[in-house]
């Protein structure tokens, strides 16, 4: 294993931030909380210069909070006035918490219809009544892919669509700005369309399991209702950003995607599959059957049916379900400790209004986004968002989802750099474009979201959840 | 014979008496219409027939399906006689060919016969003896004119046989005499063809030289370019070293394609890009290096085709297929340049000395040339050695010499070698102009010299070829 | 430092490399290029390069060599497990049909270059080799996506399941 310096910093720092805390006693916290303060500066560090994957660093940080904080582990074998162990179950639970069952059927869902062709189908058909104007065709790219990276994962959307558009590019002159505008609007779309559904990125994984720990449960439709308008939004905004940024030269653009629905048995259990649990998902909110029950549906017809075979199961992208559980888990013994609300009872809040501080966790969001994964950002942000409004320190309109909802939504209009996000990565990696366009763009959209993100915050969220 | 005969005719009338005598006999004597079939062939025999009167023929079918007339019995003789006394099946078909008359003797009742009626068995006996010996004498004959018939086919076949080995000689000949001259007409073509692009890449090369040079004005670049001009490309291994150095000396060049082209020029152009370094890019410099480099590869590519083209030209060309005074050293330098594919990875020792010009076919004498290098590079390894050398003596004789050292030509083969259909290599061999050794040797004969083959103490083969010095008439 | 993907030419005439490598050198941001000048270098220098961690993608080999002829050469470094998956693209004029289909079956080459050969020609086939070893060996696509096939690339992160974090 060869590590890089940043690397090897992140190594030292993080195994000197899991120490240090034993050796300190800080006023107002307990000592287990100075224990989950070291855990915390560990995953903190680790999930930032990534000595390790980040997936593996979720898993060390389940496992560290068992030895070191549950009932099982070294130290607190004991109940005691200040501090109530939880048992190493509530750790490991985290492994299938609704919300990571939410996400395994999401992910079955996506591999079957990767498998059979269904979001190229889709593409093909939902792209033909965009005709040919370059405006149009850029407008027809970034709803499908938008569409698309609400149920498949961001990337993999981004990866399709590339074989989409990477031959529409080819054709065009070199030097007209279109080809630019259309590299960047793949991966802003699906960036901005992962915020609509639960499960259409990580970050509103960490949201829903984070608020689903403090008792609210958060129905897929409802989510729908409160995101799909501000994507809708942002999405609009970002089509007319990229077309007055990179004015087309061409009149005309020619799209040609040929093929046609895949109509094997397989294929057609597939549609039918999908279609009943998207449908179930949205409906949540009249049939109240949880939408992590739902989830089950897909895996279990298509498991049954054959549809998804082993080898399939065995490619899913586990690592993000571990990622997003070392989250969960992270945010139980900084509940569980008072470490959060140490760490939220620091800072003078009540010296800021409430819009102060939606501004501030939107902005840090985005920033650190930007530079860290969307998902690390949110697990690291929500515990503090959630205690904050929990202590109720930061006083009346604080309210606990919006705060949440702030977090994970801001954390995915991160889109400045290449760094930012996968399907950043993948439409950089073409050489189509160069970083200054990406940044320039990425900048401006930033910027709005996190106004967007206010106003909703401010004005529409309080008005759906009331 | 002619006693024998006028017994045989005593003896029928004595038997004929005898049978007019006994009625029992008299019951056997039948006749025969012409056509009618007295026995058939691979039946079993079931009586003995007599002849009285008129002739029977015997015939004999054979497996092809030919019928063949074998004897003709007329009175006095027997027939059915040797399947009647083996008791095998019938070798012919006994067919009548006049009326006759015969006396049948059951097969089983024979010997009772001779019993009952004594006074005919001594007759008989000799009648069957007669016939016996007749038939004997016949078979004698015909043996001995069958031996003189083979031995008169055996001549005639091994006269066919030389007379169609020439004519197959010959005619291998005549069909490479004909691919030789397809072959010269089609070079004679394909150079005209080739050498009018390869003219006009040498001179173009030459004029972009001198528009380059034209615009020089000694600036770096200018000079930069004549580095390029005048630079020759290093082997991979050079490279990689330099390119060591560049990284050293040109810290601050990262592109690899950069540090290679920057590898690949002489020093003092290296000082060049160094001491402007700050004034002019280092990839304007590196441009007309490699400028001056490539104007130069076209040059020497296209001055090797050109070469190869007059080369391949003069070695197959139709008009040298007559009898020329020619000096055969440039028909052994251009064999040599059209297998420099072959010979590329051998070491060639020339030692062409000066010898008088003779009254040659350059063409034909290319392709003893050709055959022997050939034979020589598809026994040699690389790295073998070929050694060609040319002498004369006195005024009247050109000695060629080559040899080379592989593993030389096995002593039993040695004698054979240039007979022609001679080969110890598969069929289809590499190069498919030659027809071996057999055509060389003939070829080097029609020039009034000979050729010799020897191994070499030191190991390998030697060729050495005797020409006379004469002139054309 | 990332594991390095070299391309590796065998060729002996001079004036050839360099014609080759030259063509090559739009390639030589993303891979490295090594050259060499008979078969006896090239193990020498395909040896270094995975002494170094890195390894080879793609081999153009010309046929006519000093010593051990092209074809030869490709089907021993195919017997090897570590260079067995390199690409291996015979680049001559002369290799004659025998030999072509012996290093087919033996080598499991897996182009022909018949000289001349033209920069689209040789970009394209060393386009797709490469792309087929970036797959083939599961490599980071990302990282040949502006020079190699962007398109089977982005197929190919599509196939794999590519999740966000």
């Amino acid at each position: 294993m060869n590590l890089s310096r940043k690397q090897l910093v992140g190594l030292v720092l993080g195994l000197i931030g899991l120490v240090v805390p034993f050796f300190l006693s800080i006023e107002g916290l307990s000592q287990a909380g100075h224990v989950a303060l070291g855990i915390f500066f560990l995953a903190a560090v680790f999930w930032m210069l990534e000595p390790f994957p980040i997936y593996a660093t979720s898993v060390l940080v389940i496992f560290l909070q068992i030895l070191l904080l549950s009932k099982e582990g070294f130290i607190f074998k004991e109940i005691t006035e200040v501090y109530t162990p939880d048992s190493y179950t509530a750790f490991i639970g985290t492994l299938a918490s609704p919300i990571i069952i939410l996400f395994l059927g999401g992910f079955v869902l996506a591999d079957a219809a990767v498998k059979y062709n269904l979001d190229r189908n889709l593409t093909r058909i939902l792209l033909s009544p965009f005709g040919n104007k370059p405006q149009f065709i850029v407008l027809g790219l970034m709803i499908v892919t938008a569409l698309l990276s609400a149920f498949m994962s961001n990337t993999a959307t981004t990866a399709m669509m590339m074989t989409v558009i990477l031959p529409i590019i080819a054709r065009i002159d070199v030097d007209d700005p279109l080809r630019i505008g259309l590299a960047l609007c793949i991966p802003f779309a699906a960036n901005i369309g992962g915020i609509a559904t639960p499960i259409g990125t990580p970050p509103n994984a960490v949201v829903i399991g984070a608020l689903s720990q403090q008792g609210i449960n958060i129905p897929f439709g409802e989510w729908m209702i409160l995101a799909t308008p501000l994507v809708v939004v942002v999405l609009l905004f970002a089509w007319i950003l990229l077309l007055t940024m990179f004015k087309p030269k061409a009149n005309s653009v020619k799209v040609d995607m040929s093929g046609a629905f895949n109509t094997s048995k397989n294929a057609i259990i597939l549609y039918i599959a999908f279609g009943f649990t998207v449908l179930f998902w949205i409906t949540e909110s009249f049939h109240g059957v949880k939408s992590a029950i739902i989830a089950l549906i897909p895996v279990v017809f298509l498991t049954l049916t054959g549809v998804v075979t082993k080898e399939d199961i065995r490619k899913l992208p586990w690592e993000v379900l571990w990622l997003v559980a070392g989250g969960i888990s992270l945010g139980i013994s900084m509940k569980s400790t008072g470490l959060a609300e140490w760490i939220v009872g620091s800072i003078e809040w009540s010296s800021f209004g409430a819009i102060t501080l939606i501004l501030v966790f939107s902005i840090v969001a985005v920033m650190m986004s930007n530079f860290l994964s969307n998902t690390v950002t949110a697990t690291l942000l929500i515990p503090l968002a959630v205690s904050l409004a929990t202590s109720g320190i930061a006083g009346e309109g604080f309210n606990l989802i919006i705060v949440s909802l702030v977090i994970g939504v801001s954390a995915s209009m991160a889109m400045m750099l290449p760094i930012s996000t996968p399907p950043n990565a993948i439409a950089m990696s073409t050489g189509t474009i160069q970083t200054a366009h990406m940044a320039k763009a990425g900048f401006t959209m930033g910027i709005f979201g996190v106004l967007m993100v206010l106003l909703y915050a401010l004005f529409y969220w309080p008005l759906i959840l009331n | 014979m002619q006693n024998a005969r006028y017994d045989r005719k005593q003896i029928l009338k004595f038997v004929g008496a005898a049978i007019e005598e006994s009625p029992e006999l008299r019951m056997l004597v039948d006749s025969f219409e012409p056509g009618d079939v007295f026995f058939r062939q691979g039946e079993k025999i079931t009586h003995l027939y007599l002849m009285l009167e008129g002739e029977v023929v015997l015939k004999h079918k054979r497996e092809d399906g030919t019928t063949l007339e074998l004897i003709t019995l007329s009175a006095g003789h027997f027939a059915g006689l040797v399947a009647f006394t083996t008791g095998n099946h019938s070798l012919t078909t006994g067919i009548a060919q006049k009326p006759c008359r015969a006396l049948c003797i059951r097969q089983d009742e024979f010997d009772r016969y001779m019993n009952d009626h004594s006074k005919l068995k001594h007759p008989l006996q000799r009648l069957m003896l007669s016939n016996m010996a007749d038939r004997f004498m016949t078979n004698v004959r015909l043996e001995s004119q069958m031996n003189a018939l083979n031995q008169e086919l055996e001549i005639e076949s091994n006269q066919l046989k030389d007379a169609f080995q020439k004519l197959e000689e010959s005619q291998q000949r005549m069909v490479h005499q004909e691919k030789m001259a397809t072959l010269g007409e089609l070079v004679a073509g394909f150079a005209h063809e080739v050498n009018n692009p390869a003219a006009a890449l040498l001179r173009s090369s030459e004029m972009l030289k001198e528009n380059f040079q034209d615009s020089n004005d000694g600036t770096a670049k200018s000079m930069i370019f004549e580095y390029g001009l005048h630079s020759e490309p290093l082997g991979s291994s050079e490279i990689r070293e330099r390119m060591l150095y560049i990284q050293k000396t040109f810290p601050w060049v990262k592109e690899r394609a950069l540090v290679r082209k920057l590898a690949q020029m002489p020093d003092l152009a290296l000082e060049l890009v160094q001491k402007n370094k700050k004034k002019i890019p280092i990839d304007e410099l590196i441009q007309q290096f490699e400028a001056g480099k490539f104007i130069h590869n076209i040059q020497v590519a296209s001055e090797r085709i050109t070469n190869l083209v007059k080369s391949l030209k003069s070695y197959s060309r139709q008009d040298n297929n007559d009898w020329d005074m020619i000096d055969i050293r440039d028909g052994i330098k251009d064999t040599i340049l059209i297998l420099s594919n072959r010979l590329k990875y051998l070491s060639l020792q020339l030692d062409l000395k000066e010898i008088p010009k003779t009254c040659a076919k350059m063409g034909e004498l290319n392709q003893v040339w050709t055959n022997i290098l050939v034979n020589a590079c598809d026994v040699l390894q690389d790295g073998g050695e070929i050694k060609i050398r040319t002498k004369s003596e006195g005024d009247y004789k050109i000695v060629v010499e080559i040899a080379d050292n592989g593993p030389g030509i096995p002593e039993e083969v040695l004698p054979r070698i240039f007979e022609s259909n001679f080969t110890t290599k598969n069929q289809g061999a590499k190069f498919g102009l030659g027809l071996g050794l057999a055509i060389s040797n003939e070829i080097i004969r029609q020039h009034g010299g000979f050729i010799k083959c020897m191994n070499r103490e030191s190991g390998g083969a030697k060729f050495q070829i005797i020409l006379p010095v004469k002139n054309c008439v | 430092m990332e594991k390095q993907i070299y391309i590796l030419v065998v060729e002996d005439e001079l004036e050839v490399m360099d014609a080759l490598v030259n063509d090559l050198q739009s390639f030589e941001t993303y891979f490295p290029v090594e050259t060499a000048n008979s078969s006896e270098e090239a193990k020498k220098v395909v040896e270094q390069i995975y002494y170094g961690g890195n390894e080879i993608g793609l081999i153009l080999c010309d046929h006519v060599l000093p010593g051990q002829n092209g074809v030869d050469f490709l089907i021993e470094l195919h017997a090897d497990v570590l260079k067995h998956d390199s690409k291996k693209v015979l680049v001559t004029g002369q290799a004659g049909l025998e030999d072509t289909i012996h290093a087919i079956n033996s080598a499991d080459l897996d182009h022909y270059i018949a000289k001349p050969w033209t920069k689209e020609q040789l970009d394209s086939v060393v386009v797709k080799q490469l792309t087929d070893y970036v797959i083939e060996e599961k490599l980071n696509p990302m990282r040949f996506m502006a020079i190699l096939d962007a398109v089977r690339l982005a197929e190919y992160m599509r196939e794999h399941k590519l999740s966000d974090y």
